[in-house]
Formats: C-alpha cells, sequence, structure tokens
C-alpha cells in the first residue's frame, strides 16, 4: 500500500464507521412499540376503531431480504407503521402499509397473495432476525390476504379460469358445484392428505401460527395449536392488518407475554404482485414492545412512559468509545494526507 | 457452492449441495423414432395421478409435436433464451470439447454455462415462472410439420427420403427426468424437494412444500407444477410404488412406471440402473439400459448443457435437421443417429425388449441365430440376424424372451378373411 492509497482506505473506514454510526439509531433497531392499555374488549376486527387512536404509531422500516438466496433486492414495502393495544388479558396489533394493488389470490400458478408476518423469540435472548436460528426458534404470526378473503368467500375455480369445463373429479362428493364438490377421502387432494395446514379448505382464521428455527425450518402449528386471530382490509393502496392473541399460551412455541417485561418483535412483509414469496420479502430488525401500565378507560392516551432501553441498543460507553475511535482514524487518515510524500 | 461431477457435461459443475448418490437410480430410453403420438402414455399418468381437483392442467406424462409444440408453451425456448443471454452477459461462447472424450465424458465437455453457473447472482438457478395460460394446451401444434421450402402450399412433389426429411416434425414424450442434480431441488428454499437414496426418485414433500414456486420456476423441463387448490406444487412421482415392487402383479420386484408400461408405440424401456459412489452408471454390459446408453451410446440426454444430468435418455429421430438435433440432445446426435439406423447384432436384439414386460428388466442374454437379410443402408452392407433375447427380472428370473424376426403365420388363399 502507498501512501497516496493509505489516507484513502482512512477515509473510507472512516465514511463506514460514520454511515455505522448514523444509520444504526435511524434503522428499527432501538425503536419501541408500547401496546396502549385499555379496558375491555380490543377491537380485534375494527381498524377505524378509536381505541387504535389512543396509541402512539411507530413506523418500522423494513429492507430487502439479503440474506439468504433468492436474495429480493426488489421488495416493495419499505415500512409498516405498527400500533398496539392490550386489555392485560389479548394483545392487538395494528399493521398498516403501502401497497398499490389487493393480490388476495393464489389459486392460478402466476399468482402471489399480499401478506405480512409479526415474529418473536422464544428464547431469552435476540436470536437471528431472519426466521431465527438453531437453537433459537422463532414464533412467526403470519397473515395472507387470500385466507382473510376465503373467510368471506373461498376463491374458485371458475373465478381463476373462467373458461374451465370438467366432466367430473372420481371419488368427489355428488355436489350441484362440482368445483365445490367435498372428497370424502383426502387421498387426492394429496397435502392435505398428508397434514398440511396450507392445504386445508377452511381456515378458522386468516394467521398461520408457525415456529421457525433457521432459514427453510418454517413449521406450521397443528391445527389445534392454530390461535391467532387476524383481521385485514385494503382500501386506497393501504393494508391495515389487526393481528390478536390472548397474551399466554400453553403452546412451546408460542410466545408468552406479560405486560411488565419487553420483547423483541419483529416485521415482515410480502407484496404478491410483485412476486414476493418466502425469502422474497422486505423485513425490519427486531424492535421492542412494551407494554403500556393500565390507564384510566376515559383518560386521553397516557404520555408515552421513556422508553426502556431497546435490548440490542448499544449502551452509551459503548457508543463513546465508538466515536472517540472514529476522530482518531480521521485525525490518522488527515495525518497521513499531510505528510510529504518521500517516493 | 460446492461442486459436483456431471457425466453428461464432463466436467464438475456448481451446485447448492455437496455431491451424494443414490444406490440406484430410476431411468429409462425413449426411442423417438417409434412414438405414434398416441397419447396413450398421457392418459394413463393422468387416470393415475392427476385427474383430481386443482389437477386439471397438470400432465406429469406429455407428448409434444416438435418443432412447434411444448407444455408449457416455449418452455425449451424460454430457458434456451435465457441461458443464451446470460451466455452473452458473460461473454462466453457455449461449446462441446469434443476433443476430450472419454469414459467419464462420453460426449466430451461443454464449456457453457449451466443453469446453476448462470444464475442470477440474487438466485439459485436460472429459471422462469411460466404464465397460468401456458399451460392451457398440453398438445398444441399436434402433427404440425415444419414448411417444405421447394414446393406450392409447402408441400413436397417427391415425399421424404433420409437422411433429413425437408418437411419435418417429431413427438417429444417427456416425464420428469429424476434428474442427478435436479434445479427443482436446489431452488427449493425449503428444502421440500428430496431425492431417494434407493432409487433417485425426486419427491415434493407435501407436508413441507409451502407453494412457493421457486421448483417451477427452476425445473427447466417445467415438470414441477403448482396445485392452487391444495397451494402447493406437485409433480411425477415416478409411478414409486411400481417402482418399489408394491403392486401384486409383480410378485414384488419392481415394475416400470405407468407411462412407461402402457406405451403402444412400443418406445419407452424403463429400469433401475446401479449408481456407484462417485456418481457413474456402475458398468453393467448386460443392463439394457446401460448398454443402449454407455455402450451403444444412442440414447441420450435431452438438453444436457442445463447442467441437472437428467436420467430420460432419447433416441434421436432419424429424420430430423441434425443442428436441432444437436441442441437438443448434445454433440452425441450423430454417433446415435448412425448406430440406431443400421444397428449391431446385439443393438438390434435389446431394442426388442421395449415395452415387452412390465416386470422391469435388470439383465438381458442373446442367443444367437441365424442370418436371415442382408441390404444395404446408407451405402454399407447390414446384416440381420434372428437372434433371440431374454430379459431377467430383479430377481434374476426369466421374465420375457423375444426373436428378432417376429413369428409370422400365412393364412392359406382361400381363407382370406377367416377368423
Ligand atoms: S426434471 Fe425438473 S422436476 Fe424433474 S428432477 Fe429434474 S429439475 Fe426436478
Ligand atoms: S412415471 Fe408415473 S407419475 Fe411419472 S409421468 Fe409416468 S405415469 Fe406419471
Ligand atoms: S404411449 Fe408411447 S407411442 Fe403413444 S404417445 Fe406415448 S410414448 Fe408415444
Amino acid at each position: 500500500m502507498n501512501r497516496h492509497t493509505l489516507p484513502i482506505v482512512f477515509l473510507v473506514v472512516l465514511a463506514a464507521l460514520a454511515v455505522g454510526l448514523r444509520t444504526a439509531p435511524l434503522s428499527s433497531q432501538g425503536l419501541t412499540i408500547t401496546a396502549a392499555a385499555v379496558e375491555g374488549a380490543l377491537p380485534v376486527n375494527a381498524v377505524d376503531d378509536p381505541l387504535w387512536q389512543r396509541t402512539t404509531a411507530v413506523d418500522v422500516p423494513l429492507s430487502a431480504q439479503m440474506i439468504a438466496k433468492p436474495f429480493w433486492p426488489t421488495a416493495k414495502v419499505k415500512s409498516i407503521r405498527v400500533r398496539g393495544l392490550h386489555n392485560g388479558q389479548d394483545l392487538a396489533l395494528l399493521l398498516e402499509w403501502n401497497d398499490d394493488t389487493r393480490n388476495d389470490a393464489s389459486l392460478r400458478v402466476d399468482e402471489f397473495r399480499d401478506s405480512v408476518a409479526v415474529q418473536f423469540p422464544l428464547v431469552a435472548a435476540q436470536p437471528f432476525v431472519c426466521m431465527g436460528q438453531q437453537g433459537g426458534n422463532v414464533n412467526i404470526w403470519h397473515w395472507k390476504a387470500d385466507w382473510q378473503a376465503a373467510l368471506v368467500a373461498r376463491r374458485t375455480l371458475q373465478a381463476a379460469h373462467p373458461n374451465i369445463y370438467v366432466d367430473y373429479y372420481p371419488f368427489a362428493e355428488a355436489d350441484d358445484n362440482l368445483y365445490a364438490a367435498a372428497y370424502a377421502d383426502t387421498t387426492y387432494l394429496t397435502a392435505e392428505a398428508a397434514g398440511n395446514l396450507l392445504a386445508m379448505p377452511v381456515h378458522a382464521s386468516p394467521v398461520e401460527d408457525l415456529v421457525a428455527g433457521g432459514f427453510g425450518t418454517l413449521t406450521s402449528q397443528p391445527a389445534a395449536a392454530q390461535n391467532v386471530q387476524g383481521y385485514g382490509v385494503w382500501q386506497n393502496g393501504v393494508w391495515r392488518v389487526i393481528f390478536s392473541r390472548g397474551l399466554r399460551s400453553n403452546e412451546s412455541d408460542d410466545i408468552v407475554l406479560t405486560p411488565d417485561q419487553v420483547y423483541a418483535v419483529a416485521f415482515a412483509a410480502w407484496d404478491g404482485a410483485n412476486g414476493e414469496r418466502n425469502g422474497a420479502k422486505a423485513t425490519s430488525q427486531w424492535v421492542s414492545l412494551q407494554f403500556g401500565a393500565a390507564a384510566a378507560p376515559t383518560a386521553p392516551a397516557a404520555p408515552e412512559a421513556p422508553s426502556a432501553p431497546a435490548p440490542m441498543g448499544l449502551p452509551l460507553w459503548a457508543w463513546i468509545i465508538l466515536g472517540v475511535l472514529g476522530l482518531l482514524i480521521l485525525l490518522g487518515g488527515l495525518f497521513a494526507l499531510l505528510l510529504p510524500d518521500r517516493t | 457452492m460446492p461442486d459436483v461431477y456431471n457425466w453428461q457435461i464432463g466436467r464438475t459443475m456448481a451446485y447448492p449441495y455437496p455431491e451424494a448418490h443414490p444406490r440406484r437410480q430410476f431411468a429409462a430410453v425413449f426411442n423417438i423414432n417409434r412414438c405414434i403420438g398416441c397419447q396413450t402414455c398421457t392418459g394413463a399418468c393422468k387416470a393415475t395421478w392427476t385427474f383430481s381437483r386443482g389437477q386439471e392442467t397438470m400432465w406429469w406424462n406429455n407428448v409434444e409435436t416438435k418443432p412447434y409444440g411444448s407444455y408449457p408453451q416455449h418452455w425449451d425456448v424460454k430457458a434456451l433464451q435465457l441461458l443464451d443471454e446470460a451466455h452473452q452477459a458473460a461473454g462466453v461462447q457455449p461449446r462441446w470439447d469434443r476433443g476430450q472424450t472419454g469414459e467419464r465424458a462420453p460426449y466430451g465437455v461443454y464449456n457453457g454455462l449451466t443453469l446453476t453457473e448462470a444464475a442470477d447472482p440474487n438466485e439459485v438457478v436460472l429459471g422462469y415462472l411460466p404464465t397460468d395460460a401456458e399451460w392451457r394446451y398440453p398438445n398444441f401444434y399436434e402433427d404440425t410439420s415444419t414448411a417444405y421450402p421447394g414446393g406450392p402450399f409447402g408441400l413436397s412433389p417427391d415425399g421424404a427420403a433420409l437422411p433429413e426429411h425437408q418437411a419435418w416434425f417429431f413427438y417429444l414424450m417427456r416425464v420428469c427426468n429424476h434428474c442427478t442434480y435436479p434445479a427443482c431441488l436446489a431452488a427449493c428454499p425449503r428444502k421440500a424437494i428430496y431425492k431417494r437414496e434407493e432409487d433417485g426418485i425426486v419427491l415434493i414433500d407435501q407436508e413441507r412444500c409451502r407453494g412457493y414456486r421457486k421448483c417451477v420456476e427452476a425445473c427447466p423441463y417445467k415438470k414441477t407444477m403448482y396445485r392452487g387448490v391444495t397451494q402447493v406444487s406437485e409433480k411425477c412421482v415416478a409411478c414409486y410404488p411400481r417402482v418399489e415392487g408394491a403392486d401384486p402383479l409383480t410378485d414384488g420386484v419392481p415394475m416400470e412406471a405407468r407411462c412407461m408400461a402402457v406405451c403402444p408405440g412400443k418406445i419407452r424401456l424403463n429400469g433401475l440402473v446401479e449408481i456407484a459412489e462417485d456418481g457413474s452408471w456402475v458398468e453393467a454390459p448386460q443392463h439394457p439400459l446401460y448398454y443402449l446408453v454407455h455402450i451403444a451410446q444412442v440414447a441420450l440426454p435431452l438438453y444436457p448443457q442445463f447442467g441437472t444430468e437428467p436420467n430420460i435418455y432419447y433416441i434421436p429421430p432419424r429424420w430430423a435437421p441434425r443442428p436441432y438435433l444437436r441442441q437438443m440432445f448434445g454433440p452425441g446426435v450423430d454417433q446415435a443417429v448412425e448406430r440406431y439406423t443400421a444397428p449391431s447384432r446385439e443393438l438390434l436384439a435389446v431394442l426388442q425388449l421395449f415395452r415387452t414386460t412390465q416386470k422391469m428388466i435388470f439383465r438381458f442374454e442373446i442367443e444367437e441365430g441365424p442370418l436371415v437379410r442382408e441390404v444395404a443402408v446408407n451405402g454399407k452392407t447390414w446384416q440381420m440376424y434372428n437372434d433371440t433375447v431374454i430379459g431377467f427380472d430383479a430377481k434374476g428370473r426369466e421374465a420375457v424372451r423375444l426373436s428378432v424376426v417376429e413369428p409370422l403365420h400365412e393364412r392359406p388363399p382361400e381363407r382370406p378373411n377367416s377368423i
């Protein structure tokens, strides 16, 4: 390395450090979502309920998933606005994000659903933010636009393929509508027979409750253990989706929440119109979720409690050391630049 | 990405998983020359596996008329175009180096990029997702030939003659290739696709699949298919219960797959070949598939340059233009056509075994017979012997016995229409 390149290297290191210093506080790390305490039932099916206005919305930035292939640099969703409510029994989260198109079907090979997910670690530490890691499982709640739509009316084959004509399906039950006829023997609906939750003809909730411990390990919890509720509407280019669940759960793959603790939580969103599914998505970092103290039912929203130190944030002394380091590198770089060139 | 050895392209290539091989491999030889385009194979598969809701456009076996037909539409043109573009972007001229042919590189060395090597840096495999509409017409362009260049209405006044017809088409019968290095498996982010150790059959775990369709995107042959009704993908299962010998009809020995066993054109020979630890086929000169692929070398892989090492082999059609065949089956085409046109005594005997028993044949023997015919083929004398070929099943029992000359009975002239 000659004397000319040395200062450049110093400056690059310095720039990188500066960028690191600047973006860390601006990234989702260090953000805290406070679930405001209310009394009575939570508005789990009402995105316009005035109770949501009592909460402080937090914009959680999302970035393209670039850790495991397929990478997805073109991820569409840039941020999710999150609000939370709790009543000591249940938690409800309202997620809002922009999406120009509503994609609530996945019947044709080339259609993908819009969806959004909330992720909690199942261990005290924070496992890897993308799907957890071995020994660091995460509980994922995955809301799907097509499951939501199916609660009103399941998309039919005739809707997906207007010119479809089939004489008959062997082994299907007699039915006026051939295309909706039930099968007594699910052998012919292979994935359903194999117990794949996705293949079940009806889902009680638009949210799938899952567990994962690293890339490729995502697993649906058993049908009987599906206990996350959800509700989503799309209007004027915005999806608004509510997740709700009891704070407690007896299942080992479920997050158990107690209002006096702070939890890490992460988010991901998929834009179906952009072909997004699996790792082709936008994800957040871990952010904090805390529970507001019980408030009088009629009182206006309590001023936000000073946010608890984010578990993932660096302590002050670490910032000071980083700052001093940066300064030293800057001085070193300048010094090297000013030195006369002896070659 | 680790490197794996792909003998069809004569070199190591990039693949996301380390090299590992099954003990035996499901494989088949399809003789394009004999296919009559009857679609019995297509119907047999449909009637066995894909007759239920959500499988309407699913044809695990399909027969398309080349050069225009394709299912899903334009699968081959699109895959080849993607590869071409990748080569251009990388400044690579894909070529086969025939100077380097050898035991582990029977077709020479392919110097272009495979689909895993040409993949976008964000992806594992280079591919595309066919649209919904592209699965509509499994037999579009059926029997459509190229136009005769010289005559009015595209018709030839002279008929057609070998070695190359001027107006031509041929059938291409396709099932999943149960590839040695499946692109579908490589692309699945969930590892929901697996290759069985006992027979190399590639399956999609119906419980683990989450319908991401990365396999549909990645398989260049487009042999994984999405079933929206169950929200997951499905594919040819190689009729694995039959291969396992679970069908009572064969008394516990492996049986040919449905589409193979029904073929009235007798174009298909299906079996299991022994695989060595290094992925090569264990030398077995008396195994009909080993003989056809490795000794006679009349049966070739479809688009070996894709790099998946497909396990369905084709005897190319004698009458089609060689450049078209070469881009399809690689540089082994000329030799394969030549050998098939004037088959050796042994090859002619082995060709009799096609579609004569439902049991998979693991070994053949030939009993020599007399010379019955001598004709000129391509200017050379060709002799035909009435040899007898005997096929043996997995337990070494005789399964079938045939002579080259079919038994003939001539009815007396006074009984022309007797039944
Ligand atoms: S042909 Fe396609 S689906 Fe079949 S194993 Fe190969 S890559 Fe997979
Ligand atoms: S091997 Fe069996 S499953 Fe595969 S295409 Fe043939 S009949 Fe269908
Ligand atoms: S059954 Fe045989 S002859 Fe008929 S289309 Fe299929 S491969 Fe060709």
